[in-house]
């Protein structure tokens, strides 16, 4: 018998919809779920993405693309070459294994959503391969920190990560379940096919892949190459809803994505930033993380905020300002605060890698070099003490991370809100922004620091504390080069 | 007399800290709390150099006691050597 083209069948199959009787259209496809409220019925009809694909294809090219990164993962296995690698390196694949692998998870979740709640059937047949895309990527981080567990227990959080309350995690997961597990089918395809996958995700898909295969690891560019091919393909869910909102509601369009911009650089100036600026080696450097993001991120951005009327996000010049800073501040806070990680953090400030830094970011060693300074004395004078915490660093109350770490020092002040008789802080003004256009969605969520001030972690000590972020003294962070980049600096004044 | 969470900043150091101050500490008693997690571990020391603190960008005495500025749990202090 002979079988249709897949053109003269497809459109009919994806436009199949359901003839509700027996239930309400509200019932079935609830408003809080769908989020296209405001937004005409009949205006999904025009909703198309480009990659048309079904699912006999779809399982030939994923059982061709999972079979090469299993063969090379079993061919880099068997060479040993991990071992090699340099320990800023292995630092990055921990911490996105740790980062990314749950997260991957959540994320069949959202589009399990798409696929039973979205506006469109089209859009819900799509969603269907999008699930099984989440699925493998889950699998996958799982197979291969499995399989590194040989090198370091730390590949354990792979797994464990999202069930801690480790600071770094809490902000993760306060991202993710905002705009994964918590979000309508239209704000998450927004938030995290438009913006996170189609755009922030490069970062640690195409930018680290690079870094990893001149790094010497083909095994971790390969998987995070074929995972960015299928990112690539369901994040057009988020072009095809786009242009549905800023059709019939730009000011949403607008607001979601001016929201989401922000959170997620927030997260990859922690996930990216030092990975690429302070723990790739040096040798083994493309871009800096400014230059990738303005390449990548920023020109696309501008381009599709024009392509689709919408205008830059209100904070724009504060997004540049912490683009030449803010990762530079997280990557001082991971490494001060480096007993509360479970990944062994790379200072990436010996004066040859100082040098590319202030070659990169011209006002890097009046803001950060300075600071640096004081700590490579003291590991010089044998006062390594000085160089632990002996505190908590205040948090923000949106994205859960160091006040201080989206900015210049020189611009740190106090951001802060009122409600319901609490005050809030914040990192910076776009974080107390998104606070406050919807509180009651982020206002009970406490942070590290309130959940220590409130009794709930005990000791209150950094015993308690780190007890209660489940590091084990088997993955605490510490100077993955046991603190030989800070030799260079005995012989002569820092700088 | 009662232990009172801060957030307090020493002035060109990058992340204000959580501090275990108490009602009773005076202005000098505060800055110093606030000091030691930033003075010689990321910001130079300044020998014979004091400390003093600013509430909502105002100087406040060494004298003052924490209680009597009616702050609230959380609330921001900077702490600045002496000029």
């Amino acid at each position: 018998m002979a079988t249709l083209n897949r053109d003269d069948w497809y459109d009919i199959a994806r436009d199949v919809d359901w003839t509700l009787s027996y239930v309400k259209e509200a019932d079935a496809f609830p408003a809080v779920w769908q989020g296209a409220a405001g937004i005409p019925r009949d205006a999904w009809a025009s909703w198309d993405e480009p990659f048309r694909v079904s699912y006999r294809d779809y399982v030939a090219t994923q059982r061709e693309k999972d079979a090469g990164v299993h063969a090379v993962k079993e061919a880099f296995k068997r060479s040993g070459a991990f071992e090699k690698l340099d320990p800023g390196h292995k630092a990055i694949a921990i911490l996105h294994f740790a980062g990314t692998t749950a997260a991957e998870q959540a994320a069949v979740t959202l589009e399990g959503r798409f696929a039973r709640f979205a506006p469109s059937p089209r859009w819900r047949t799509i969603a269907v391969y999008g699930m099984l895309d989440e699925i493998r990527h889950a699998q996958l981080g799982l197979a291969f920190a499995h399989d590194l567990l040989r090198s370091s227990p730390q590949f354990d959080w792979a797994q464990k990560a999202f069930h801690t309350s480790e600071w770094g995690i809490l902000a993760v997961r306060h991202l993710f379940d905002d705009i994964l597990l918590g979000s309508s089918c239209v704000d998450g395809a927004i938030a995290t096919n438009l913006t996170l996958e189609h755009g922030f995700t490069n970062l640690q898909f195409v930018a680290l892949a690079a870094d990893a295969m001149k790094a010497g690891d083909v095994s971790f560019s390969n998987l995070v190459s074929s995972i960015q091919t299928d990112e690539a393909r369901h994040a057009q869910q988020g072009f095809a809803t786009l242009e549905i909102l800023a059709k019939h509601d730009k000011r949403r369009a607008q607001e979601l994505l001016d929201v989401s911009f922000w959170r997620a650089f927030r997260l990859f100036q922690v996930l990216t930033g030092p990975a690429m600026d302070y723990y790739t080696p040096l040798g083994h450097r493309k871009l800096s993380f400014k230059e990738f993001m303005l390449e990548w991120i920023v020109n696309h951005h501008e381009r599709m905020l024009a392509d689709y009327g919408l205008a830059r996000p209100w904070y724009w010049d504060t997004f540049l300002s912490s683009l030449d800073h803010g990762h530079h501040a997280v990557q001082l806070g991971l490494w001060f605060w480096r007993p509360t990680l479970f990944f062994h953090p790379s200072a990436g400030v010996s004066k040859a890698e100082r040098g590319w830094l202030c070659e990169k970011y011209p006002s890097w060693e009046a803001s950060w070099g300075c600071l640096w300074d004081v700590i490579i004395d003291n590991i010089n004078t044998g006062q390594l003490p000085l160089t632990y915490p002996e505190t908590l660093p205040a948090l923000c109350n949106l994205c859960q991370l160091p006040l201080g770490s989206a900015l210049d020092r020189h611009q740190l002040r106090p951001y802060t809100a009122e409600h319901g008789g609490r005050r809030y802080h914040f990192c910076s003004e776009p974080c107390q922004w998104i606070f406050g256009l919807a509180p009651e969605r982020y206002a009970e969520h406490q942070n590290l620091v309130e959940r220590f001030i409130g009794g709930q972690i005990t000791p209150m000590n950094l015993a308690g504390g780190l007890a209660y972020m489940g590091i084990t003294p088997d993955v605490m962070g510490d100077d993955c080069h046991a603190y030989r980049w800070a030799d260079d600096y005995k012989a002569g004044p820092t700088g | 007399m009662a232990l009172f969470p801060i957030y307090g900043r020493f002035i060109g150091d990058f992340v204000p800290h959580l501090v275990a101050v108490d009602t009773d500490d005076t202005m000098a008693q505060v800055a110093e709390k606030v000091a030691v997690h930033s003075v010689g571990r990321r910001i130079p020391r300044q020998d014979g150099k004091g400390f003093e603190v600013l509430v909502a960008g105002e100087l406040v005495a060494g004298d003052v006691v924490l209680g009597s500025l009616g702050l609230r749990p959380l609330d921001w202090i900077d702490v600045r050597f002496r000029e």
